[in-house]
């Protein structure tokens, strides 16, 4: 009180103020006691109100509901059943998320009623999706591809095989490679929706006048290095770089799991509870060794784990040779007709850490979970809309309008999919891809709960290895550390 | 104390023009600011011109603006946007930042009045505790706002976007500053003809300090305007109250990134506040010509 | 001028007696309760909560679980911690010094009477219309390590740009610049409003006295312009205390955490990568808080004494 004083004198006015202000002080003094004693009392009960209130906050998980999984009949005479469906889908993506729904909508008008709610990022959805009460939670939700453990532990969601038990549904059409990421225990627990494959993507020309065939894509790492150089000792070539890639957390677990390994312990997590991270493995080793040569031997642009500037990498031309998802091909067949120097866009297999590798990519993307809302009618209602997301003339469509992988295996076999990617030769990589891929712990991935948190720590060790210079078996001991204490974080919290 | 040369002696006045900015000076003034146009308003530039552009084109190392084809294709697609209607979301932002600034104008300015002109008991502790919520970080009551507005029942009124924003130290302190410049002796001429404070507040001292509710009027809005992540966390399970920011982000694509597209978005959403910004320095312009007759 | 000033507050000697007027201290009170209940409400009150949080952990659903004694407050002594402060002290430095020098250099200028000065003026104020991730996403596009201008201007003139967002010192100078950016444009408005009402007189007597350039910066028009440039200094702190959209759209934290600041460190904990450790978010927003009350203390204590108001 005695700073205030001093610090506001010269401010305010001459030589009258400290006068009146001290006296007013004293004049004051009594009743002002009684004013901040009456305060003091309001913000010890306000805080105790804060405390109990804080402890009611939403996202309880609504364990007394029942996970059986409603009938056809719960729909009888219900009237129009309105169904609420987050989603973190954008751009095109989403213009044809919409479209569907608006089919749904369309055949089953006066009995269910889709609303989609664009909630931002997966991390946006997933916040908001925890910050709800009970009652606020949407019917179904889209959830991506590495929260979906923390769905299976919050105990706030029917699992799909709930409904396919109950409804006899055959799952024979979808994609198993692809299930398997989703499944725990043999249970199904979400419907796969988007899912996209990684891929190489390279600049045809480029590889042309480097005297590389585009049509013999390298396979390996090793391979990439050695097209690189090519590349660089190219005189007159329009690309600044042979390679160039974002630092992205999935691309890891893609080549782990090429390598056939699993990235934490139980099997990945599929067999039991994981405690353990496995990211300090021979197979990442090796790959942040290369990585870290390829930058300093000015052979991969230097690029962090953002991945639009990734995507600008290529798109512009100014890399050989990429690496994204299947989805990212329309993009970059539009930025490359457009570049200073326009180019052809050719793909190939993700490439391995060595050529022994004998595993396969991971399915990855995002999947839908039906809400344990207790409301039986909505959750039938959200079940429903599923099955027509996940139905093979669904699936088709949104194949062809995104370049997300479609779920259905006869969707592939569809006319006017086979035509479709007749017309674009660069979907048939993936679909070979993912054909030759057999499913294991290692190509399921790994299921723990923190699996946001172990994708970032796998990201700020390639970052200290690529950008700062650090050691590479060290940076990934560190970021082993770190995981392994948020699994156990995680682990206790469940207890 | 007079601001313009008619006023000044003749003999000042020849003195000032001798001791007018010499033609180097001149020359410096203008290339440094020219300098500093190109390197801080490219990027205004970019935004503005790149959403004209054919998608794919920006793509360019370094991006090609000049010298092709314009067109609305992009403004076209960001405005028929289906994921988040972009007019409805135009609607909510408005909405969000037309009431924030007029709540953080009057409740700033009652506050404000009364800390600098009325003889209010706990003046000074008042002015601290209004500053110390200025330093309480928004991210870490995030939570218990949400908790508490959903507690109301509200989370599917549009109140809900601003119910926790209404109130603001920044304007406090903004106004505070402006009131304390206040010259006292109209204060005291005002007191003498009768003046109660409510007509002094809004006859003589707000139109004096119109450049800084002008400030206060453009930061407030775009306090409301740029919101992002308090829509998604509050908004009901069907309701989606989605603002311009949410819907710019719509727009860009899951894989691959459309620069033409996005650029286009930002600029429909930079179109209200920079009309904002121009027209209220005309406002500031006329409120210092004002304010400095003193 | 000096009497008028003295008279200010303490009112004409008549009214002595009737200072403390119940009438006044009413409305007084009346007038300060609509701002005093809103923050009440929605920025003291959640800070209460925020403090009860901090003492405990939450489940894996975000609700407040058993309590966590001193873990949270403990897990901010480590060495990454420290490296977090650090980063927000280096940030908001350079965000101060020159998000209120640069438009300072650019006001003086354009509050001379040349033509052009008030349109230059006008445009100079935009990017203050950006939101945060809007300018976050154009500048990433005007620093892209492939497509942007800024490099290729570089590199015409023979030099070899930095990785801007992929080098340890250059990204945290880059978000800091992005802040910059959007902020300076709103300290040039201030610093304008504040050149607009320097007295013409003043400066002519100076300058008939002997006093120039520099010199007539420093000791005459600077302490006239002294409570503009002390209420940007307090703002534009505040604003870089805050700023999280820089640092999450430019680097997400990196390199390797070398951009985490105490506000986007709070925000990760608290919504990102499915996180909602609140407790230690909201520990950790204390830390912001007292960081952001000692910084105001240091301006208003120190600083503060050398404004001169008029």
């Amino acid at each position: 009180m005695t700073l205030l004083r001093e610090v506001t004198l010269p401010r305010t006015d001459g030589p009258s103020e400290p006068v009146t202000l001290r006296k007013v002080h004293t004049t004051v003094d009594r009743s002002l006691r009684q004013v901040i004693g009456a305060l003091a009392l309001a913000l010890a009960a306000v805080s105790a109100a804060g405390c109990s209130a804080a402890t009611g906050s939403g996202g309880s998980s609504s364990g007394a509901n029942s996970t059986a999984a409603p009938a056809a009949s719960a729909l009888d005479g219900k009237g129009e059943v309105d169904v609420s469906f987050w989603h973190a889908m954008t751009g095109t993506n989403g213009q044809e998320l919409q479209t569907l729904v608006d089919q749904f909508n369309k055949a089953h008008a006066g009995k269910i009623k889709v609303t989609l709610n664009f909630k931002g990022t997966y991390d946006d959805a997933l916040a908001a999706y925890k910050n709800a009460s009970p009652s606020q939670r949407p019917d179904l939700i889209q959830m991506y591809d590495i929260g979906t453990r923390y769905m299976i532990d919050s105990k706030s969601i029917i699992p799909m095989q709930s409904f396919i038990d109950t409804d006899k549904y055959s799952v024979a059409d979808i994609q198993p490679n692809i299930a398997g990421y989703y499944t725990v225990d043999g249970k199904l627990y979400s419907m796969p929706f988007n899912t996209s494959m990684p891929l190489l993507y390279l600049n045809k020309e480029a590889f042309e006048k480097a005297g590389l065939d585009p049509d013999k894509p390298p396979t390996t790492l090793d391979e990439i290095m050695a097209d690189a150089k090519k590349i660089k000792a190219t005189k007159g070539e329009t690309v600044s770089y042979g390679f160039g890639a974002s630092l992205y957390g999935w691309f890891t677990e893609q080549w782990d799991a090429l390598g056939d390994v699993t990235t934490c312990n139980q099997d990945n997590g599929r067999t039991g509870r994981a405690t353990q991270a496995d990211i300090d493995n021979p197979t990442s080793e090796k790959l942040l060794q290369w990585w870290q040569q390829m930058v300093d031997q000015g052979l991969a642009e230097k690029l962090d784990s953002n991945t639009t500037n990734g995507d600008n990498a290529f798109g512009s031309g100014t890399v050989a040779m990429s690496l994204e998802s299947t989805g990212s091909l329309g993009g970059f067949v539009q930025s490359a007709a457009q570049a200073k120097h326009p180019f052809t866009v050719g793909t190939g297999f993700f490439p391995k850490v060595s050529a022994s590798d004998a595993g396969g990519p991971i399915i990855g993307g995002a999947s839908l979970w039906t809400v344990n809302t207790g409301n039986s009618a909505k959750e039938r209602a959200s079940w429903e809309l599923v099955k027509f997301l996940a139905d093979q003339k669904t699936q088709v469509a949104w194949h062809t309008a995104t370049g997300y992988f479609p779920i259905s295996k006869g969707a592939l076999d569809d006319p006017a999919d086979k035509a479709w990617v007749a017309r674009k030769p660069q979907f048939q990589t993936a679909i070979t891809q993912l054909q030759n891929t057999k499913l294991s712990y290692a190509t399921q991935g790994c299921s723990v709960g923190v699996m946001p948190d172990m994708r970032k720590d796998v990201e700020n060790a390639e970052q200290a290895v690529v950008l700062q210079g650090k050691d590479v078996k060290q940076s990934l001991a560190a970021a082993q550390k770190t995981a392994d204490a948020q699994i156990a974080a995680y682990n206790a919290k469940l207890g | 104390m007079s601001r313009t040369a008619d006023s000044t002696p003749p003999a000042v006045r020849r003195r000032r023009s001798l001791n007018a900015p010499s033609r180097a000076v001149t020359a410096a003034t203008y290339f440094w600011l020219a300098v500093a146009a190109v390197a801080l308003l490219f990027p205004v530039l970019l935004t503005v011109v790149g959403g004209l552009l054919p998608e794919g084109r920006l793509d360019s190392s370094p991006p090609e603006l000049f010298g092709g084809h314009y067109s609305f294709g992009s403004y076209a697609t960001a405005l028929h946007e289906k994921v988040v209607p972009l007019l409805p979301a135009f609607g909510n932002s408005l909405f969000v930042g037309l009431v924030i600034m007029a709540a953080h104008l009057i409740t700033s300015c009652l506050a404000a009045y009364a800390l600098v002109f009325v003889r209010t008991p706990l003046r000074r502790p008042v002015f601290w505790l209004v500053m110390a919520t200025i330093m309480v970080p928004y991210e870490a009551i995030v939570v218990p706002n949400a908790l508490f507005v959903r507690s109301m029942g509200l989370e599917n009124s549009r109140w809900a976007l601003v119910l926790p924003f209404l109130a603001n130290g920044f304007g406090v302190f903004l106004l505070r500053q402006a009131f304390l410049q206040f010259p006292a002796e109209l204060r005291q001429a005002a007191l003498i003809d009768g003046c109660g404070h409510l007509r002094f507040l809004f006859s003589i001292v707000l139109p004096a300090v119109r450049p800084s509710l002008t400030a206060l009027a453009v930061w407030s809005f775009l306090q409301g305007w740029n919101m992002y992540f308090w829509p998604l966390i509050i908004s009901s399970s069907n309701n989606s109250m989605n603002t311009l920011q949410t819907g710019v982000f719509a727009l860009q694509s899951n894989e691959g990134t459309q620069h033409a597209l996005v650029l286009a978005g930002v600029t429909l959403t930079l179109i209200p506040t920079l009309l904002l910004v121009v027209f209220g320095q005309r406002w500031l312009v006329r409120g210092f010509m004002a304010g400095a007759v003193k | 001028m000096a009497e008028a000033a003295a008279v200010h507050s303490s009112g004409p000697p008549l009214s002595r007696r009737a200072r403390w007027s119940p009438r006044e201290a009413a409305l007084g009170i009346a007038f300060c309760l609509p701002a005093l209940a809103g923050l009440g409400v929605f920025v003291v009150f959640p800070l209460f909560q925020a403090v009860f949080l901090s003492t405990r952990s939450t489940d894996i659903n975000g609700n407040p679980s058993r309590p966590a004694g001193w873990s949270n407050f403990s897990a901010l002594f480590t060495a990454q911690f420290g490296d977090v402060l650090l980063h927000t002290l280096l940030f908001t430095l350079f965000v101060v010094v020159v998000g209120v020098a640069l438009p300072l250099a650019l006001a003086v200028p354009l509050a001379q009477r040349l033509p052009g000065m008030k349109v230059l003026r006008t445009l100079f104020t935009l990017p203050f219309a950006y939101s945060a991730s809007a300018a976050s996403v154009v500048w990433l596009l005007m620093l892209d390590p492939s497509m942007s201008p800024v490099n290729w201007l570089l590199r015409l003139v023979g030099i070899t740009p930095p990785g801007w967002t992929t080098e340890s010192p250059w990204a945290l100078l880059t978000v800091a610049w992005a802040t910059v950016w959007v902020v300076g444009a709103f300290n040039l408005l201030v610093l304008g409003a504040g050149l607009a009402g320097v007295d013409e007189e003043v400066v002519e007597a100076a300058r008939i006295d002997g006093a120039t350039g520099g010199r007539l910066f420093v000791s005459v028009i600077l302490p006239m312009i002294s409570p503009s440039v002390f209420f940007a200094v307090v703002t534009t702190t505040l604003s870089a205390l805050q700023a999280l959209g820089q640092v999450q759209v430019m680097t997400d934290g990196g390199p390797n955490g070398s951009t985490s600041t105490l506000v986007y460190s709070i925000f990760n904990h608290a919504f990102e990568n499915g996180n909602n450790d609140y407790g230690l978010a909201s520990a950790q927003g204390l830390v912001l808080l007292l960081v952001g009350i000692a910084l105001a203390a240091v301006q208003f204590g120190l600083v503060e004494r050398r404004v001169h108001y008029t």
